[in-house]
C-alpha cells in the first residue's frame, strides 16, 4: 500500500498497519431529536471528497488508537500531521 | 543449428557448460547463461508460436519480453516469456496457440481472413442474432488466445516476499542507474538498485565502441566501462543489488514494487519485492520503437538491439544475409559491429536523410556497406520466415528488392516511462527527441540517462550522477526534518546539505558542457496500406485496424487502444506504446486539421511486466491459532477443523453426527475447550459509560456475583456480538465476546467512544485466559471434587443454592490456580464455565478429567455443542444471523433497554425504527414433517418466492426428530405454519417442516437451572 499514515503515538508507518474508520462526521447526534432520516444520513451518507478530507483511522497493528488524518483522496497521500485523539 | 562465437569478451554464456532441455519431446542443448529463446534459436528454431488472432508465425523479436512472440509453455506453465527466462537443465518447452505445430499450424489460414475481422468486429458483429453468440464465442475462444492451463495445475516452485526499506531506490542498472546508485551511496545513504536483466550494465554491456571520457585511458570500450561500474556498485556496502528483478509498480510516497527471478543459488523461484524509499531514481532506459511495414513481425525480422545482443551477449549470428532498416546511430553502430563479427550485410537503410554520426559514416564506408539514406523497408517477403525484403524511398517512388533471411528493423527509441506515469508524472510530447517526456515529476523522484533523450555515453553517466545526488539531497533533508532518526551516522547538519547542493550545481554545470539530448528520429511508416503492418503483435492489431477505428470516430489513443485492443496483451504496451499515439496523431491530423496532431500517450497500469499471481501471493500464509488444550485434545482423538482464526476440535470420533458426545452431555458429563471465546477486562472511571454505549442492555444493573447476558449491535441495530458481563468491582468488568469478534472488540469500543474523551482501559485477555466448559447432569459432582481439594467450606459449596444458575464465583484451586467460574447453560444442561490463566489450563484440564473419571467424563467438540445449543434454541451469531439480522428479528428484544437514551447506545435509534417494520424476518423453530430428515443449513424457505432460509437444522438424537431454526418472513412465523424447504440440487423436490415453539428441549429450563 503506497499510503503512509502518521500515528500520533507510533509515528509514520505503512498504511497496511491501519484500518479506515470513515470520514469525520463529528460526535454521535443526540437521540431525542433524531429522525430516521437524520440518523441514516449520519451513519451512511458520505461526502466522498475528491481532494483533502478529514478521516478516522485506527492503528490496528500498533498501539490501537483512533485518530484523524487529512488525506488527499486523489493522490492517496496524507497531507498534514494527524491530530492526536484518545 | 547456428554455430556460435564462443570467444567474445562480452558473452554472458558459458560455452563450456551445456544445458540439456526438452523441446516438444526431443532433447536439445544450450549453454549456461542462455535464455530459453536464445537456446532454441541456436538450435534452429525460428518459429516460436502463433499469434493470437491470425495464427501468424512469430519468432524472436526483442529479447526483452516486449511482446508475446516468444511466450511458450515451460514445465506446464503457459505464457512464459522465454526470452527473459534463463535456461535450466531438464526444462520442458512447448509451443502454444497452435493446432498441429508452430511450423505447420492448421489454423494458419485465418491470416487470409483478416478482411472479415475489422477493428472491433468482436463487439460489432457477434451480438446478432443473440442465440448464435454463445456458439460463436466458444469457437472464437478456441481459435484465439495464447497459453492454456489445466484447472488443477499447481504452480511448482518457492515464492517469497521481502519488504526492504531504502533511502534511494534506483530503477535500472545501466550506466545512468549505476552512477546514481554510487553517487547516493557515497553520501552514506542506503541504496537499492533494481535491474531487470540478470546482470548490470544496461546498453553499455554489449557495446565495444570507445568510451569517450578523457579521464580514462584511450581505447577503453563501453562494455569494459560497464564492468568497472558494476564491480564498484556490487562491492559498495551501501548498495543492495537486485539483478533479474523487474519493477512492476511505482506509487505515491515512493513505494516501488517488483519481483526477482531466483538464480541457481537462491532459495526462491521468484520473490516479490516491495520497497518504501525516501527518493527514487528512474533510469530505465529505452526500448526500440518498432518500424511499421508489411509483415513487420515475420520471423527473421528483429529489432536492431536484438540482433546485436544475440551476437555480442549470446554469440549467435542471427542470419546469413542481413538487411538493416534503422532510424538512429545505434543501428549504424550495430551494423558495423556485426559486419566485423562476420555477418553479411546487404544494405543499411536509414530513414534519416542526414544527421548521422560522421564517425559511423566513415566506418560504414570503410567496410563498403551500402547505406541508403531516406530509405525504409516496406515489405518483408516469405510465408513463414523472411526470404527477402522490398526497400523503398520514403515517398515510395523508388524501390529495390533484396534476398535475405534477416531484417534488423527499428524506427528509433522510446523511453520506458511507465515507472514515472504510474507515480502520476504527466507526459508531454517532445518534438526534438520525439519522446514522451515527463513534464511534472512525482515528489522526490528523478530520472536519468537515455530516457531523457541523451545518447552520449558520458552525458548519460553524468545525468545519473546528478539524479543520484538530487535524490541524496532529498533524503538528507528528510532526515534533517526529524521525521526519521538515523542510526548509521549520517551527518545531518545544514553544512552537509549545503555541500550537497553545491556539488549538485557543479555536476549540473558539467552536464551542460556535454552533448545534450539527441534529435530523435521522426515517426515514419513505410509507404504501404498497412493491412499486414502490425502495430501490436500481442493482439494482432494492424495499421489498417487503427485507421478503421479512427474512421469510426475514435480519435483518442486511449479509446482506440480499447476498441482495437492494441497494447492490451502480455507485452504491456511495449510494442505499440509509442507508435500508437504517434500514428493516431498523424492520421487524425491528415483527416482533420482542427482536431490537432498532438500525440497523447495511453495510460499504463501495474504490473508493468507480466507477473505470476503466485509471486504476488508469496508463500502459503495459513497461520492458525491453537488453544492451550490443542495437544491434549489431539491425543484424545479430536478431529480438528479451521474455524475462523482457530484450529478447533470439532469432533471426537469419526461419527460426524456426534451421537455419543451429545448423549454423554445430556445424560452424564462432558468437557469442552472454550478457550477461543473473546475475553476482556474493562476498567477505569468511565468503564460503565463505555459498556452502556456498546451493549443494548442497561449495564448499570449488572450485579456482583451474577452474570449478565447481553448483545452488541451496530448502528443499523443488527446484532454483531453476544456474551456475558461480570462486575469485578466498581467500574471494573470482565466480559466475553463470541470467538469471531475477539479480534475487533477493542477497536469497536474505542471507535464508538472516540468523541467522548472517556477514561477507561481495555485489556484483551482472549489468549491469556483459557476456558473449560463442564456440562451435564453430573457436572456439579465433578466440580465439587475438583475444588474441594483444599478450599475453605464456604467456597466448596457448589450447591444450586450457593452457586445458582447465572451465578459467578471466584476460587483458588490448590491455593494456586485462580478460577473465574460462571454458571451458564449454553448447551441446556447444568453447566459451568471455568476461566483460568492459559498457563494453568493443562493442569486444570487434567484435574477435571481425573475428577470426572468415576463418572466416565468425555470430551465433546464444537459440533456436538452446536447441536446441543440448537436443541435449546440458543443462537450463535453468524449462524442464526447474518449482516442484516437485527436484535428484534432474533427475538432478543428483551435485552434492549430503551430508557438509557443518554448513553447513545449503538443501534438503539435503528431498533426504534425497525420495531414496527412488518417486512423483517423472524427467527422461528421448526420440525420436519413425517419424521423427515433435517435440511441442509442454508436451504431456502420458499413458496412462489424465497421467503427465508434455514439457519441450523439437525436430526436430534435427544428429541428423536429433525429440528432446526430458520429466519423467515414474519407472515410465516406463526406456530403451525408449514414451511416448504428448497435445497441445492433438490431438482424441485421440496421437503416440508412446521413452525413449532422454541426451545425444543427442556422448555422451562429445569435441567439448566437445577
Amino acid at each position: 500500500m503506497s499510503l503512509t499514515i502518521t500515528c500520533p503515538v507510533c509515528g509514520k508507518r505503512d498504511g497496511y498497519e491501519f484500518r479506515f474508520g470513515g470520514e469525520d462526521k463529528g460526535p454521535r447526534p443526540e437521540e431525542d431529536s433524531l429522525t430516521p432520516q437524520t440518523w441514516c444520513e449520519y451513519v451512511h451518507l458520505n461526502k466522498s471528497v475528491a481532494g483533502v478530507q478529514k478521516e478516522w483511522w485506527v492503528h490496528k497493528d500498533g498501539c490501537g488508537s483512533w485518530f484523524t488524518i487529512y488525506r488527499n483522496t486523489v493522490m492517496n497521500v496524507e497531507v498534514q500531521e494527524s491530530e492526536a485523539c484518545r | 543449428m547456428v554455430t556460435r562465437i564462443t570467444q567474445l569478451p562480452t558473452l554472458r554464456i558459458d560455452p563450456a557448460q551445456k544445458v540439456v532441455f526438452d523441446y516438444k519431446g526431443k532433447d536439445y542443448a544450450g549453454f549456461k547463461g542462455d535464455t530459453i529463446a536464445t537456446a532454441l534459436y541456436h538450435n534452429g528454431v525460428k518459429i516460436f508460436g502463433r499469434s493470437l488472432k491470425y495464427h501468424r508465425p512469430r519468432g524472436l523479436y526483442s529479447l526483452d519480453g516486449e511482446c508475446s512472440n516468444t511466450c511458450m509453455e515451460v514445465d506446464g506453465i503457459p505464457n512464459v516469456r522465454t526470452e527473459n527466462t534463463l535456461l535450466k537443465q531438464g526444462m520442458k518447452v512447448k509451443e502454444q496457440n497452435v493446432k498441429g505445430s508452430a511450423e505447420n499450424d492448421m489454423m494458419g489460414f485465418i491470416d487470409k481472413l483478416d478482411f472479415m475481422m475489422p477493428a472491433g468486429f468482436y463487439y460489432r458483429t457477434m451480438h446478432k442474432p443473440a442465440v448464435l453468440w454463445p456458439v460463436a464465442m466458444k469457437q472464437i475462444r478456441k481459435a484465439a488466445g495464447i497459453g492454456t492451463i489445466s484447472p488443477d495445475f499447481e504452480m511448482p516452485g518457492r515464492f517469497e516476499q521481502i519488504f526492504p526499506s531504502a533511502d534511494v531506490v534506483v530503477i535500472g542498472g545501466g550506466p545512468a542507474g549505476m552512477n546514481a546508485a554510487l553517487a547516493a551511496a557515497d553520501k552514506g545513504l542506503r541504496v537499492v538498485i533494481m535491474e531487470s536483466r540478470p546482470w548490470l550494465g544496461g546498453f553499455f554491456d554489449y557495446r565495444t565502441v570507445d568510451y569517450r571520457d578523457s579521464e580514462y585511458k584511450k581505447n577503453k570500450q563501453l562494455y569494459i566501462r560497464a564492468k568497472e561500474l558494476a564491480s564498484k556498485v556490487e562491492s559498495h556496502s551501501g548498495i543492495r543489488v537486485f539483478k533479474h528483478a523487474s519493477v512492476v509498480g511505482t506509487y505515491t510516497n515512493n513505494l516501488v514494487t517488483g519481483f526477482q527471478i531466483g538464480g541457481e543459488k537462491d532459495n526462491f523461484t521468484e520473490r516479490y519485492i516491495e520497497i518504501r524509499a525516501k527518493s527514487v531514481v528512474v533510469a530505465a532506459g529505452c526500448i526500440e520503437r518498432p518500424l511499421l511495414f508489411e509483415n513487420n513481425e515475420r520471423p527473421g525480422v528483429m529489432q536492431v538491439g536484438c540482433v546485436h545482443r544475440l551476437a555480442r551477449t549470446y554469440g549467435i549470428i542471427a542470419g546469413e544475409r542481413a538487411v538493416f532498416s534503422v532510424g538512429h546511430d545505434l543501428g549504424l553502430e550495430a551494423a558495423i559491429d556485426l559486419f566485423d563479427l562476420g555477418m553479411k550485410i546487404l544494405c543499411v537503410a536509414d530513414v534519416r536523410e542526414d544527421g548521422q554520426n560522421p564517425y559511423l559514416m566513415i566506418e560504414l564506408a570503410k567496410r563498403n556497406i551500402l547505406l541508403l539514406k531516406g530509405w525504409v523497408v516496406s515489405e518483408a517477403h516469405g510465408s513463414k520466415r523472411v526470404k527477402g525484403v522490398t526497400m523503398t524511398t520514403l515517398d515510395g517512388t523508388i524501390s529495390r528488392d533484396f534476398e535475405c533471411d534477416l531484417v534488423a528493423a527499428s524506427a528509433g527509441f522510446t523511453p520506458i516511462n511507465g515507472h514515472l506515469t504510474l507515480a502520476h508524472a504527466k507526459l508531454r510530447y517532445d518534438s526534438h527527441t520525439n519522446f514522451f517526456v515527463a513534464d511534472t515529476m512525482p515528489e522526490r523522484t528523478y530520472s536519468a540517462g537515455r530516457m531523457l533523450g541523451l545518447e552520449d555515453s558520458l552525458s548519460i553517466e553524468v545525468s545519473g550522477m546528478l539524479a543520484g545526488l538530487k535524490a541524496a539531497l532529498e533524503c538528507k533533508k528528510f532526515y534533517d526534518a526529524g521525521i526519521c532518526k538515523t542510526s548509521d551516522g549520517v551527518a545531518n547538519s545544514q553544512e552537509s546539505i549545503n555541500q550537497l547542493s553545491s556539488e549538485i550545481d557543479t555536476v549540473t554545470a558539467k552536464l551542460k558542457e556535454l552533448p545534450g539530448t539527441a534529435r530523435g528520429s521522426k515517426f515514419v511508416n513505410a509507404p504501404v496500406k498497412g493491412r499486414k503492418s502490425f502495430i501490436c503483435f500481442d493482439e494482432d492489431t494492424t495499421i489498417k485496424n487503427i485507421k478503421q477505428a479512427v474512421e469510426m470516430g475514435f480519435d483518442v489513443p486511449e479509446l482506440i487502444k480499447r476498441f482495437t485492443s492494441a497494447g492490451t496483451g502480455p507485452g504491456q504496451g511495449g510494442i505499440p506504446g509509442h507508435n500508437l499515439p504517434l500514428y493516431v496523431a498523424k492520421y487524425t491530423a491528415a483527416k482533420n486539421s482542427s482536431s490537432g496532431s498532438h500525440p497523447k500517450p495511453t495510460n499504463v497500469r501495474p504490473p508493468l511486466v507480466p507477473t505470476f499471481i503466485s509471486t504476488y501471493a508469496g508463500r502459503k500464509h495459513i497461520m492458525m491459532k491453537r488453544t492451550p488444550m490443542d495437544q491434549m485434545q489431539r491425543a484424545d482423538g479430536g478431529v480438528f477443523r479451521k474455524i475462523g482464526v482457530w484450529e478447533r476440535a470439532r469432533y471426537f470420533s469419526n461419527d460426524f453426527s456426534c451421537k455419543k458426545e451429545i448423549e454423554n452431555v445430556r445424560n452424564n458429563v462432558g468437557m469442552l475447550d472454550g478457550s477461543t471465546l473473546g475475553k476482556f477486562r474493562i476498567h477505569g472511571p468511565d468503564a460503565l459509560k463505555a459498556l452502556q454505549r456498546v451493549y443494548v442492555s442497561d449495564m448499570s444493573k449488572v450485579k456482583a456475583g451474577r452474570i449478565k447476558y447481553s448483545a452488541m449491535c451496530n448502528d443499523d441495530g443488527c446484532v454483531i456480538d453476544d456474551g456475558v458481563v461480570i462486575k469485578l468491582g466498581e467500574n471494573d468488568y470482565y466480559f466475553t465476546t463470541s470467538t469471531a469478534r475477539a479480534g475487533s472488540t477493542i477497536e469497536w469500543i474505542r471507535y464508538h467512544t472516540r468523541f467522548d474523551g472517556w477514561d477507561f482501559y481495555l485489556v484483551n485477555l482472549t489468549d491469556s485466559m483459557g476456558v473449560i466448559n463442564l456440562s451435564g447432569p453430573n457436572a456439579r459432582k465433578v466440580l465439587q471434587k475438583v475444588i474441594s481439594q483444599d478450599n475453605d467450606a464456604s467456597i466448596q459449596d457448589v450447591s444450586n443454592e450457593a452457586f445458582p444458575f447465572s451465578g459467578y464465583r471466584e476460587f483458588m484451586i490448590k491455593n494456586t490456580i485462580p478460577v473465574k467460574a460462571m454458571r451458564l447453560g449454553f448447551v441446556g444442561e447444568l453447566s459451568y464455565e471455568l476461566h483460568v490463566p492459559s498457563s494453568y489450563m493443562v493442569s486444570l484440564w487434567n484435574m477435571v478429567k481425573e475428577a470426572g473419571k468415576e463418572f466416565n467424563i468425555q470430551n465433546f467438540g464444537v459440533e456436538a455443542q452446536n447441536v446441543l445449543r440448537m436443541e435449546k434454541c440458543h443462537i450463535i451469531l453468524g449462524q442464526e444471523s447474518e449482516q442484516r439480522t437485527n436484535l428484534l428479528d432474533l427475538g432478543l428484544g428483551f435485552l434492549w433497554d430503551r430508557t438509557k437514551k443518554d448513553a447513545k447506545t449503538i443501534g438503539a435509534a435503528a431498533l426504534r425504527h425497525a420495531e414496527n417494520d412488518p417486512t423483517r424476518f423472524r427467527l422461528v423453530g421448526f420440525k420436519m414433517e413425517d419424521n423427515g430428515r433435517a435440511p441442509n443449513d442454508g436451504a431456502l424457505i420458499v413458496d412462489d418466492k424465497v421467503r427465508g432460509y434455514v439457519c441450523t437444522a439437525r436430526d436430534s438424537f435427544t428429541l428423536n426428530e429433525a429440528v432446526g431454526m430458520a429466519l423467515v418472513e414474519s407472515h410465516l412465523a406463526e406456530i403451525g405454519t408449514r414451511l416448504a424447504i428448497f435445497e441445492d440440487e433438490c431438482k424441485g423436490e421440496l421437503i416440508y417442516g412446521k413452525v413449532v415453539p422454541m426451545p425444543f428441549y427442556d422448555p422451562d429450563g429445569r435441567r439448566m437451572k437445577s
